[in-house]
């Protein structure tokens, strides 16, 4: 029992590290250090307003937080996949010279982002109790929920592509224009209900369409949305699993190729 | 006394992998390559079979590109064989060589941190050891600077600090002791000996003769992927020297 014990706490000591070296690692030589977390999906978020507000005058409501209720999870899961594209490459030292579960790299990669989506809580509480209905019970009820379904996707497709990308380099180059085409594919700067019938089918298809509006919903009307919830889940268990398997069955020759 | 690593018959396929054309070339050259057989390999380990048993210190010699790191690696688990068996029944250790996984941005604490929970231990234990590894190491007070600034015998000392200090029961040596200063040779070289004395199998790669002859009690001469010579040290470095003398 207590090996067991053990062998759990070496695999939380070793995920806890290898995060926080993710961390350190991102902002080491930069003179604001992790203030970027903030300020980067802040500058983005302040061009997407500046765009889509004042020049093309969006006529809605609050249209800065709707649009920042979904943007800050959305940079989670965008800055997880276009980071993990290197993770495998760029630690081949330490897969070549140490026998260590190797997704441990992937996870930490996705954990390491999500700093930047906590740091961005406190702003969104602050639009929440301006525009919104304020934060509520809900919000600790949902928001882990929300945060774990969202890690098992991004971890499904991580997985997926970090070692694809060892394989075939140009997976690098594909994600960039597929993780930009999904961002214009996903009801994160418009509502769903203004895209033309015939071409919703389309959004309707994307499962990050029912996760951007769960996380929406939590923020901007304090109210859960089962429905989206339970679609979320359910695809994000298919992606995860499907992540797994491609990981361990194209895993084994991983050392053939780096 | 049982055997702690089980070798069957394990051979090791490397894809020889030219450097991938261009997509200009490709196109060009589209009925050239769909002609050619895209799985041209190289194979590293020809039918390897060996025991090691309990406190056994087994040295592995042969020229270079003969396998041995390969060997060193499927131990390890690092990769896996193209076919054949592998079993190791004890805790795992690192393979000790010039550049372990050190990351060079991080300080000398942090990457042992990292390394010895790595290697096997938990956090806590790393802590309470942290002290013991500094000293063994010698680093004083480069402990707290990116391991980039350091040379390269530093480095090296640290990573064998951080390896025999993570308790390790099977210690996997690849060219480790021909680096260093001749002081910290000897100190390193004094360590391994303890470990061994104490009963930790070790698996020691290494083109030193004398080292070979003084540690080991058992020598394997791997050439060209296959075992050729096997058994006491003396004579399988006396048959390796003459033959490739």
């Amino acid at each position: 029992m207590s090996l067991i014990n053990r062998e759990f706490r070496r695999k939380k000591d070793l995920l806890w590290l290898l995060t926080r070296k993710e961390i350190t690692l991102k902002y080491k030589r930069t003179v604001l250090g992790i203030l970027w977390s903030l300020l980067n999906p802040l500058l983005f978020a302040i061009v997407l307003v500046i765009a889509f507000k004042i020049f093309m005058r969006i006529q809605m409501e609050n249209y800065t937080f709707f649009l920042l209720s979904a943007l800050f999870p959305w940079n989670w899961f965008s800055a997880s996949v276009t980071m993990s594209t290197g993770t495998l490459i760029g630690n081949v030292t330490l897969i070549k010279k140490i026998h260590f579960p190797r997704h441990f790299l992937v996870l930490s990669t996705i954990l390491a982002q999500l700093v930047n989506l906590i740091f961005a809580l406190p702003i969104i509480i602050g639009f929440s109790y301006f525009y919104g209905k304020g934060p509520g019970m809900n919000w600790v009820l949902t928001i882990p929920i929300l945060i774990v379904i969202q890690f098992f996707v991004t971890t499904g497709i991580c997985l997926s592509i970090s070692l694809v990308n060892a394989y075939f380099r140009d997976m690098e180059y594909i994600i960039g224009v597929a993780v930009t085409m999904l961002f214009w594919m996903t009801p994160i700067i418009y509502p769903l209900n203004i895209v033309p019938e015939p071409y919703r089918i389309y959004l309707i298809l994307n499962p990050l369409t029912y996760l951007i509006t769960a996380w929406r919903d939590i923020f901007m009307s304090n109210s859960i949305d089962w429905g989206s919830i339970g679609i979320s889940f359910g695809s994000s268990l298919i992606f995860l699993v499907l992540g797994v398997f491609v990981f361990k069955r194209f895993g084994k020759r991983l050392d053939e190729v780096i | 006394m049982n055997s702690i690593v089980e070798i069957k018959d394990v051979w090791k396929k490397f894809p020889m992998r030219r450097e991938r054309p261009g997509f200009k070339e490709f196109v060009v050259n589209l009925p050239k390559f769909l002609r050619s057989s895209p799985n041209s390999h190289f194979w590293a380990l020809k039918g390897i079979s060996f025991k090691v048993k309990q406190g056994d210190c087994l040295g592995i010699i042969g020229k270079n590109g003969s396998g041995k790191t390969t060997l060193l690696s499927l131990i390890l688990g690092t990769i896996y064989p193209t076919e054949g068996e592998i079993k190791v029944s004890q805790k795992l250790t690192p393979l000790l060589e010039l550049g372990s996984g050190f990351h060079p941005d991080l300080t000398g604490r942090e990457n042992i941190l990292i390394n010895g929970v790595l290697l096997g231990l938990i956090k806590e234990e790393v802590l309470e050891r942290m002290e013991e590894i500094i000293a063994f190491s010698e680093i004083g007070e480069f402990m707290d600077m990116p391991v980039r600034t350091y040379s390269s015998g530093m480095y090296l000392r640290l990573a064998f600090s951080v390896a025999i200090h993570t308790a390790p029961e099977l210690l996997l040596i690849d060219e480790i002791l021909s680096v260093g200063d001749e002081a910290f040779q000897k100190k390193s070289k004094e360590a391994l000996l303890n470990l061994i004395h104490r009963g930790v199998t070790t698996i020691f790669v290494s083109h030193q003769m004398s080292a070979v002859r003084e540690i080991c009690n058992r020598a394997i001469w791997l050439d060209d992927g296959k075992i050729r010579a096997e058994g006491e040290p003396e004579k399988v470095v006396e048959e390796y020297l003459r033959c490739s003398g």
